[in-house]
Formats: structure tokens, C-alpha cells, sequence
């Protein structure tokens, strides 16, 4: 490796160019990619802001690289940089070789050769990474065109169809003739896997892929990426902020922190012996969907440094619970552990941190908060929120003037569930399963409602006037997705807080020490009460929704997605911060939420739903720990572990397709046109899925506990809408990475 | 397609109906031809007055109710749209002012789009750099000039080249010059009659399609399917024509399609300082002159070209958008 290391980590880094020569000198020669000090800095009105700082790395032919970060770590300029897709405004210096052929300092044109061809990309948003107004096959077939003009047109209609259906998209032949707004987000980005793969690339670059899409057409389209590198023998560079997602695919997995790499090596090293407090850090910030233990995750306090200033000490130190004076002394640099040759992390304390130091004890993780419901049985506690047999279908008009009714959207078809005081009640699902309508449907409260809703004893039914309504508003309030949208930009926190308040018809004195309060119980500080909403960060934003849903006291917080838009280690606080309130207000929570780990970490109870309906509901971890129903167990097996190797060895259910129309919804059960289960059944019992609808059954206990108590037990708290909950599923659906075995430690 | 045509065009046609109707009740109450009758020399009586309208059906002694359904009865079943306080035929006058304001219109609305989308596209590829500066600026300054001074300093600037040159080459007012025999002369004449309106309406029409076409070019640029196609292996300008270019162009031809059939509805100003007596001073005429029955017909003549202008914009949109389709 490069001689820095050699001279250890105290050493002061040599300049730019003794740095090149050296590294230079040193890269492996059968390396397919490799990247030495790639600086990139932009010109912006505030100065320069160093984006990327001494990024080293080499891909190996065939393997995959996993680049993991928060939002604004480099690690998408970074790639864009290899690419030689930044804009001409952006300074980039270093080395970037591929297959030994120096890149950077290219002309746009020169690089065209490169581009598209040997070396290829995937982006992050499927739904604007194709031009709209071509056909499909007119872009697969471009990139053929640009790269093989002496090709025939068969012929590269001929490698289109077969570039489509590689990437599994069904009667390809047909479909190279649609337009992009004809497909689903992850049928484009299979398309632009597609479209990456080709010219058979050496090198593909992969950001974000999958961030856009739901987990189950998240594990597809890591599927297909993983198929494509079969096929083509491509090495992989997987850019992702989701430590499950590259937990099974990587081979070596590098950590960037404000613009450089604080940790690289081997997958196994970094995610079960991390060394940079960091890495740690970021490991314990994800909750997990495959464990029941309830401990607190670790939120990473803070915020990454502005690169615009040059780091004089460690860049991770004002946020690292460890930091002493000495890291504040010149940046650490990326230095060798003991342990494992490759394995290089970018801390003084490196030494120190081996497998055995517990994250927990590092980060000062919160104690777990114990409400004071979790000791009162879920029968004895009041009902906070009750639905009884609720829909919402929307008619399906044709016609300008007249219109006709051609079908009806069942967006929630017959829901009934309840909260209890002290709970958390979570709904999940793939977009479009009716979550959101579900919560439209609480929020509207109107009594022509198709349905009984019932807040804290106030029915819609009953809700005719004013009074009602926001009697009801007082018991039931609502925190949002997107923290940015959510606050007016020309409010200050002090008038967000302040606008439940006045309407519940506080006086002033009063208001003003309740928003006090208010912002000591979320973790604010109050004299920032007459700040604008985009003074503070993502987390601290999502912080002010929070308090003004609890302002006016609620029983019950309506949740909608309320971490998805944040980054890991403030997703962390979030969650905490959630846990808390809830155990010391005895709140009781309905979450939306489409991470399913997020969903086990704080709920006590889940419903499944599929196409507007309930198929599964129950106490969290047995519904998680045993899930009946087959799109249950679809579910939890689709989303990623952040434990390679688990990851290896799990066997997955990838369902097929997307979510169907709810339009033409079937007589029997919704989900046996992509149920893994159904497919598997003889044709005599497929009947039976076909024709009646399943109804919710409750679990028996099971009969190895029944032996065992000497009275009857009570039913467990896990109902589902399955005929044949033991089926086998399909061999087909199940995918095992087979490829785990050299990766053993 | 020719359903949803079918279907449009029975929408347009009955709010054409009624923004007519309305028009018409609203002229026939407030302006009133008989007035200016009186002012004449000698002044005719009352009853000669009310004789002369009554003859050019235009009574004023008839409820605005019978005189709406007399009007209507006439364009029904014979498509005659009345005549004027002074005698002339609607139906007649109305040929000679729209082929008037075509032939005004027609190659300066032409010469405007083309240019005006060609200097787009040409300064959303320079941002920033001297080129689009100049251009840009330009087009806003020919946004802000109230067109009839825009028009007079054409004129000014031709004039100003007559008189440096010694000689009468451009004609600054009127559409050609009476008595000319047919052939080469009566040609040059037209061009020397043409040459000033055109640059005038060309010079001050292009910057709102320059200011349109830059900026959407410029916000699909660094579209997300741009950088796919660059990441293809097209160069920037490669995936700019053949991506963004096209996506880019999407509101502009709606914009376009509305700006056809305004070719034929004319412009006061340009009709008024040029002289050329089109649709568009005819309109503003009808009402100083009290002409009830002109005044509605290019009431009627405006809403229909609007109706085509909506219609033609859906199809240009279909055409340039596979997401829009129309049933």
C-alpha cells in the first residue's frame, strides 16, 4: 500500500504531488479502477468548498466497492468525478485510471469513449433519469448506437430486447416501444440498469439505486444489479447511506466523512470490528428489523463540518464522544489497525477500538424509556383511537362532460383497528397499499364518512359542528414527512408553536411559557424560538413538527413517515427523542412508515396492508418474528440487515412485479397474482384463493406452549387474512446469494 | 382523434355562441348609431334618421331582444352578418380586413418564432458569456418598449435611410402604391411596402420566444436525463440538442400554436401606424363609429381564432409529448 502508511498515522501528510507520485507507483497492476487523492472543490458565492479530500481507492476486477455516507460525505461527487460529469466549474485534481489509462483531464469528447461504455452508471431517481418524450428502446438503443455505429439496427434491436428482458422486464420486445411514463419507478431503473450494462462495462457505478423505490422493488432491482454483474463480470462501485443495502452485495466497503474516507477495508472488518468512532456510530444508528431487543440507538449529535473552512483537526471530533485535545491536532490520516492488512481507519483512538467496545457505552446511547402503560395490560387501557369497517373508494370517471363510471379505486377497502393509550400502532406497506389514504381518512373526520372513526370518544358520526371538530383536532394531532415543506419559511419557530396555541384560545403569558416547554421537550434550545425554520438542520426542523403537534397536548400523534427524509444518525435522535415523549407523555402514536426496521424499533403493534386492506395485524415482534401471511414474510425479507453475514445466507422472496391496479381488484384474495405461495399451491387449492376472500383469523397459540400451561392460554395478539399461511413458496420467488462462500472470514 | 376534434369543437362553438350573444347585447345597448347621424350637415330630422337605420337593419326603435333575434335569424339562414351605419356590408368588408392582417402578419410572426427560438436555444448553450448577455438583454428591453414606439423608431430609422440615400426605398405606411403595373415593378413596390412593418413587428416580437425557449432550455440542462445521456458517452452539447432540446420545446409550441391563428386577428398598433387597415383597427373603428353589427362580428371572428388556437395547441402538444394523449 501507499508509503503514508508506511510512516504512520502521525506523520503530516506529504503535498498533492509527492502524494500522486508515490500512490501512483503503488497501485496493484491488475486493478481495474483506481482513484488516488481525488480533491474536488467548487466555487460557490461563500468560497471554496473542498467537496472531496484525498479519496484512494482500487476496484479489483469482478468486485464491488461499497462507498457509505451521510448526505453531503462526497461520496455522489465523488462518483460523478470518475464519470467526469461534474460541471466545468468544479476543480478536480488526482488520479483516476482505469485500466491503467490516466481519465481525469480528459476532454468531455475524449472521455465520451470511456463513458457509456467501459465505464457506466446507475443513478439515484429513476423517474427523472430518462428523457420522457423517447421511446425506451430508442435510449437503450442509443447507447448501442454511440458506442457501435457499424452495428446493423436488428441487430441492436435484437441486444435491446435482450438487455430488457435481462433485467426483467416482462414481453421485452413489446415494451421497447413504451415511453418511460409507462413504467413504474423500478421498471426504469431496471431499464437504466439496462441502458448501464450495455456495452458489457468494465466498471459500474451505482448511486443510490434503489433509495427511490419501495423495499420490495428495492430487493428486485438489487437483484438485476446483481445478475448484470454476473453477466458482464463488471466491477461495482454501490454508493448508498444504507448500511443493509451493500451489507450482502460489497466485498470491501470504504466510509466518507466530509469528504474523505475515515475507514476502508474488508465488509466483514468494518461492520463487526468498525474502528473509527464514526462507523460505529453510524452501525448503531440503524435499527434493526431482525431483532427483537429493545435498546436505544445511537444518535451521532451534531452536524458535518462546512467544507468551506479547511479542517485543522479531526473533522469528526465535534461530534465524536471521544475526542480529546489530541484530535484536534492535524487530520488523522487513513493509517492501518491491527488486525487485518487492508483493513485502514482514520482515528488516533484506532488502536483502541477493537470488536469488544460496545457502541452503546461509546455514544452514551439514552436508557430505554419505560412508559408508564407498558405495566398495565393492553385490555385495561382506554382506547384512544378506534376504525370500524372504514373505506374510501374513488370512482374511476371517463368522459369530459358526461362522465361515466368505469371503475372504482378501492383505496381502502373495510379497515377496523384500534389504539390504546401508551401505544404505538404502525401501518406498513408498499406505496399504494392505502396507508396514507388511511390517514386522510382519520384527518377528514366528516360523518358522511364510509365508516365509523372514533377519537379519544368523539365519533364522526356525532361530528356535525365546529366544536366537535376541534374538540377532536385537540385529541389527535399530526407530525409530517417532509420537515422543510411542513414549516412556513416566513414563520419563526416562536409563531409555529405559537398558531396551535392561539387557536385553542391560550393567552399570551401562558403561550409563552408553553413554547418553552415545548422546546426543552424536544431538545431544542429556547432562545432559538425567534429563528426561521431554515436556520436549523433536517433533525432540529423535524424537532419544531413535533412540538407543534404535542403543543396543545394530543392523546394521539399521527406519524407520517416522520424519518424517512433525514439521515441515519438523525433518524437516531428522532426515534429516541419519539420513545421518549411517549413513555413520559404516555402519548400514543399512529406511525406510517415504509422502513420496516424503524417501524419494529418503536411500535408495540403493526397491521400488514396490501391493495387497502389489513392482511396482517398484531404485536409487533410476533408479527415480525413469525409472520403468517405471505406478503409478510415477502416483506421482511426483502429489506436488508446491516450483517454481511446473515445477508449471504438469508434466503430472500423476491416478489414479482409491482403493486397491480387496484382498479380491477379480484374476487378472491388481492394478493395471489404476485403471492409466492399461491404460485407453489396445486391448482385445486389455487381455486380456493381465486374465489373466496380470506378473512382476518386470529393464530392459535402454539401447541408446544399449550402443552406445557395447565389452563387454556389466551390468544395471541396476531391476526391475518391467509388460507394457507404454511405454504411452501415458490422456488422460483427464493433467492439465495450463493457467491457468500469466499467471503467467510 | 377525430371524436375528441368533434368533441371540442361542439364545446367551442357553443362558448363562442354565447361570448357573441353577450357581445351583442352588451353593443346594441351602448352604442348608438343614431347619435352620430344627428351630427351631420345638414341635420337630418328624426324620422329621416330612424328611416336610413331602419333600412341597413339597424332600428333603433326595436327592443335589443328583437333586434338579437333579427340579427340572429340573418347569420343563421343566410350567414349575413349586417351592415354598417354607413351603408357597407359586414359580410364583405370582412374578407378584405382579414386577408389585410394576414398578409401584415404573416412573415413578421414567422421570421419572429424562428428567430426567437433560434436565439433561445443558442443563448441557453452560452449562459451567462457575452453572447446571451447582449441577446437576452435585448429581449427584455423589447419587452418593456411599448410597441408603437418600438414602431416609430423603425419608421424613423427608415426614413433616416431615405433620406441618407437620396432616394424613396421603403415605403414607412400604407400597402402598396395605387396604379402599379402587374410585374417586376409592382413586385419591388410590394417588398418596399412590406420590408418596414415586418422588421418592426419581427424586431419587437422575437424576445418574449428568446425569453420563453432560453429559460426552459436552461431548466432541462441539468435535467437528471441529461446526465444519463451523457453518462452514455454523448458530449454536453450532444445530450443537450438530442435530450433537453426536445423536452425544452414542449411549452414553447404551445405557445406557438396559440400565436397562428392571431396571424389573421391582426394588431391595432401595427394596423394603425402603418396604415394598413386590417382586422385589428377595424375593431377599435367599429366602436368610436357605433357599428353594432362590426363590432360584434369581430367579437365572433376573435373568439373563434382563440378556439383554434386551443385546439391547435393540444395537437402540438400530442405531437412533441408522448405523455399527453388525447381521447
Amino acid at each position: 500500500m501507499s508509503s503514508e502508511i508506511a510512516a504512520g498515522p502521525v506523520d503530516q501528510p506529504q503535498s498533492a504531488v509527492e502524494r500522486l507520485h508515490v500512490a501512483g507507483l503503488h497501485a496493484p497492476a491488475d486493478a481495474i479502477l483506481s482513484v488516488r487523492d481525488l480533491n474536488v472543490r467548487f466555487n460557490t458565492e461563500n468560497g471554496v468548498v473542498h467537496a472531496v479530500r484525498g479519496v484512494d481507492f482500487d476496484l479489483m476486477p469482478g468486485k464491488t466497492l461499497g462507498i457509505v455516507g451521510e448526505s453531503g460525505s462526497g461520496k455522489s461527487v465523488t462518483s460523478l468525478a470518475i464519470m467526469g460529469l461534474l460541471p466545468t466549474t468544479a476543480e478536480v485534481t488526482g488520479s483516476v485510471r482505469l485500466k491503467g489509462r490516466e481519465l481525469l483531464g480528459l476532454s468531455d469528447k475524449a472521455m465520451c469513449e470511456f463513458r457509456g461504455n467501459e465505464l457506466a452508471m446507475v443513478f439515484q431517481d429513476p423517474l427523472s433519469s430518462l428523457t420522457p418524450v423517447y421511446t425506451v428502446g430508442n435510449q437503450i438503443i442509443e447507447a448501442l448506437t454511440i458506442h457501435n455505429p457499424a452495428m446493423s439496427k436488428q441487430a441492436k434491436e435484437a441486444h435491446a430486447v435482450e438487455l430488457l428482458a435481462m433485467v426483467g422486464i416482462p414481453s421485452p420486445k413489446e415494451r421497447l416501444r413504451a415511453f418511460p411514463h409507462e413504467f413504474s419507478g423500478g421498471m426504469r431503473q431496471r431499464v437504466m440498469i439496462a441502458i448501464a450494462i450495455a456495452n458489457n462495462p468494465r466498471v459500474l457505478i451505482a448511486d443510490e439505486p434503489t433509495t427511490a423505490l419501495d423495499v420490495t422493488i428495492q430487493a428486485q432491482v438489487l437483484e438485476v444489479l446483481h445478475t448484470a454483474q454476473e453477466e458482464t463480470g463488471a466491477a461495482v462501485v454501490m454508493i448508498t447511506h444504507d448500511l443493509g443495502v451493500v451489507a450482502g452485495m460489497a466485498d470491501d466497503i470504504m466510509v466518507m466523512y466530509a469528504g474523505r474516507p475515515v475507514e476502508t477495508g474488508a465488509v466483514d472488518d468494518i461492520y463487526y470490528n468498525p474502528r473509527m468512532p464514526y462507523t460505529m456510530g453510524l452501525l448503531g444508528a440503524v435499527p434493526r428489523v431482525d431483532v427483537a431487543e429493545k435498546s436505544s440507538l445511537v444518535p451521532i449529535e451534531g452536524m458535518p463540518p462546512n467544507l468551506i473552512h479547511a479542517p485543522t483537526g479531526c473533522s469528526f471530533a465535534p461530534r465524536c464522544p471521544l475526542a480529546t485535545d489530541a484530535c484536534l491536532e492535524g487530520e488523522p490520516a487513513l493509517a492501518p489497525v491491527p488486525g487485518p492488512a487492508a483493513h485502514r481507519a482514520a482515528c488516533i483512538k484506532s488502536g483502541s477500538l477493537g470488536g469488544d467496545v460496545d457502541v452503546h457505552d461509546v455514544f452514551a446511547a439514552p436508557p430505554v424509556p419505560v412508559s408508564r402503560f407498558d405495566a398495565i395490560p393492553r385490555e385495561e387501557r382506554s382506547t384512544v383511537l378506534q376504525l370500524k369497517d372504514v373505506r374510501k373508494h374513488f370512482p374511476l370517471t371517463k368522459g369530459a362532460l358526461l362522465k361515466r363510471r368505469i371503475g372504482t379505486v378501492k383505496a381502502v377497502d373495510g379497515l377496523s383497528f384500534d389504539i390504546r393509550e401508551g401505544e404505538c400502532f404502525s401501518i406498513v406497506g408498499e406505496s399504494g397499499s392505502g396507508k396514507t389514504t388511511t390517514l386522510l381518512e382519520i384527518m377528514e373526520f366528516h360523518k358522511d364518512q364510509d365508516g365509523e372513526v372514533v377519537i379519544g370518544g368523539i365519533s364522526n358520526k356525532q361530528a356535525a359542528d365546529g366544536k366537535t371538530r376541534s374538540a377532536m383536532r385537540r385529541e389527535l394531532q399530526m407530525v409530517f414527512q417532509d420537515p422543510t415543506g411542513a414549516l412556513d419559511p416566513r414563520f419563526t419557530v416562536y409563531e409555529v408553536l405559537a398558531e396551535p396555541l392561539q387557536n385553542a384560545g391560550m393567552n399570551k403569558a401562558d403561550t409563552k411559557k408553553r413554547i418553552m416547554e415545548l422546546m426543552k421537550l424536544v431538545g431544542l434550545q429556547p432562545d432559538h424560538v425567534n429563528r426561521f425554520p431554515n436556520q436549523f438542520s433536517g433533525g432540529q426542523r423535524q424537532r419544531i413538527g413535533i412540538a407543534r403537534a404535542l403543543a396543545v397536548n394530543p392523546k394521539l400523534v399521527v406519524l407520517d413517515e416522520p424519518v424517512s427524509a433525514l439521515d441515519v444518525s438523525v433518524q437516531a435522535g428522532v426515534i429516541n427523542l419519539l420513545d421518549k415523549l411517549r413513555a413520559e407523555l404516555g402519548l400514543s402514536y399512529l406511525l406510517v412508515a415504509h422502513d420496516l426496521s424503524v417501524v419494529r424499533h418503536i411500535s408495540n403493534r403493526v397491521a400488514v396492508m396490501y391493495l387497502g386492506k389489513i392482511v396482517e395485524i398484531g404485536e409487533v415482534d410476533r408479527v415480525f418474528d413469525n409472520p403468517r401471511h405471505p406478503y409478510t414474510r415477502a416483506l421482511l425479507s426483502a429489506i436488508p440487515v446491516p450483517d454481511p453475514q446473515l445477508e449471504r445466507t438469508r434466503e430472500r422472496i423476491i416478489l414479482q412485479g409491482d403493486l397491480p391496479s387496484p382498479l380491477g381488484t379480484p374476487k378472491g384474495c388481492n394478493f395471489a397474482t404476485r403471492c409466492p405461495v399461491f404460485a407453489a399451491l396445486p391448482a385445486a387449492k389455487q381455486e380456493k384463493c381465486l374465489t373466496l376472500e380470506p378473512p382476518l383469523e386470529q393464530v392459535a397459540p402454539s401447541p408446544a406452549a399449550q402443552t406445557l400451561a395447565a389452563e387454556p392460554l389466551p390468544a395471541p395478539d396476531q391476526r391475518f387474512a391467509c388460507f394457507f399461511p404454511d405454504g411452501e413458496p415458490d422456488e422460483d420467488m427464493l433467492v439465495v446469494h450463493e457467491s457468500a462462500g469466499h467471503h467467510a472470514p | 382523434m377525430l371524436r375528441y376534434l368533434a368533441k371540442r369543437g361542439i364545446t367551442y362553438v357553443f362558448m363562442i355562441f354565447l361570448t357573441t350573444s353577450a357581445g351583442y347585447f352588451l353593443a346594441v345597448s351602448s352604442l348608438k348609431p343614431a347619435l352620430l347621424e344627428q351630427e351631420r350637415i345638414p341635420r337630418p330630422t328624426p324620422e329621416q334618421v330612424a328611416n336610413s337605420m331602419r333600412l341597413k337593419g339597424l332600428d333603433p326603435d326595436l327592443s335589443p331582444w328583437e333586434r338579437y333575434v333579427e340579427w340572429l335569424t340573418a347569420i343563421v339562414t343566410r350567414w349575413d352578418w349586417g351592415r354598417s351605419p354607413n351603408g357597407a356590408f359586414i359580410n364583405a368588408e370582412f374578407g378584405d380586413r382579414v386577408w389585410i392582417s394576414t398578409r401584415l402578419f404573416l412573415a413578421s410572426i414567422i421570421l419572429t418564432l424562428v428567430i426567437g427560438v433560434a436565439l433561445g436555444v443558442y443563448s441557453a448553450a452560452r449562459q451567462y458569456r457575452f453572447q446571451d448577455r447582449v441577446i437576452t438583454s435585448y429581449s427584455y428591453l423589447a419587452y418593456i418598449v411599448p410597441a408603437p414606439i418600438a414602431y416609430f423608431l423603425v419608421q424613423l430609422g427608415a426614413i433616416n435611410i431615405n433620406e441618407t440615400v437620396g432616394e424613396r426605398i421603403f415605403f414607412v405606411t400604407g400597402i402598396s402604391t395605387p396604379g402599379m403595373e402587374p410585374g417586376w415593378a409592382q413586385f419591388i413596390d410590394m417588398l418596399a411596402h412590406y420590408a418596414v412593418p415586418t422588421v418592426a413587428i419581427t424586431l419587437v416580437g422575437w424576445g418574449s420566444y428568446q425569453i420563453a425557449q432560453r429559460q426552459y432550455l436552461l431548466d432541462n440542462v441539468n435535467a437528471d436525463f441529461v446526465r444519463t445521456a451523457r453518462a452514455k458517452g454523448l458530449t454536453r452539447n450532444q445530450a443537450i440538442s438530442r435530450h433537453a432540446l426536445r423536452v425544452s420545446f414542449i411549452p414553447v409550441a404551445q405557445s406557438i400554436a396559440f400565436t397562428i391563428p392571431a396571424i389573421f386577428a391582426g394588431g391595432f398598433f401595427a394596423e394603425k401606424i402603418f396604415a394598413w387597415p386590417g382586422v385589428g383597427s377595424w375593431s377599435i373603428d367599429a366602436i368610436s363609429l357605433q357599428d353594432v353589427n362590426a363590432a360584434t362580428a369581430t367579437l365572433a371572428y376573435g373568439s373563434v381564432i382563440f378556439a383554434l388556437g386551443a385546439i391547435l395547441a393540444d395537437f402540438a402538444t400530442t405531437l412533441v409529448d408522448p405523455r399527453v394523449r388525447v381521447q
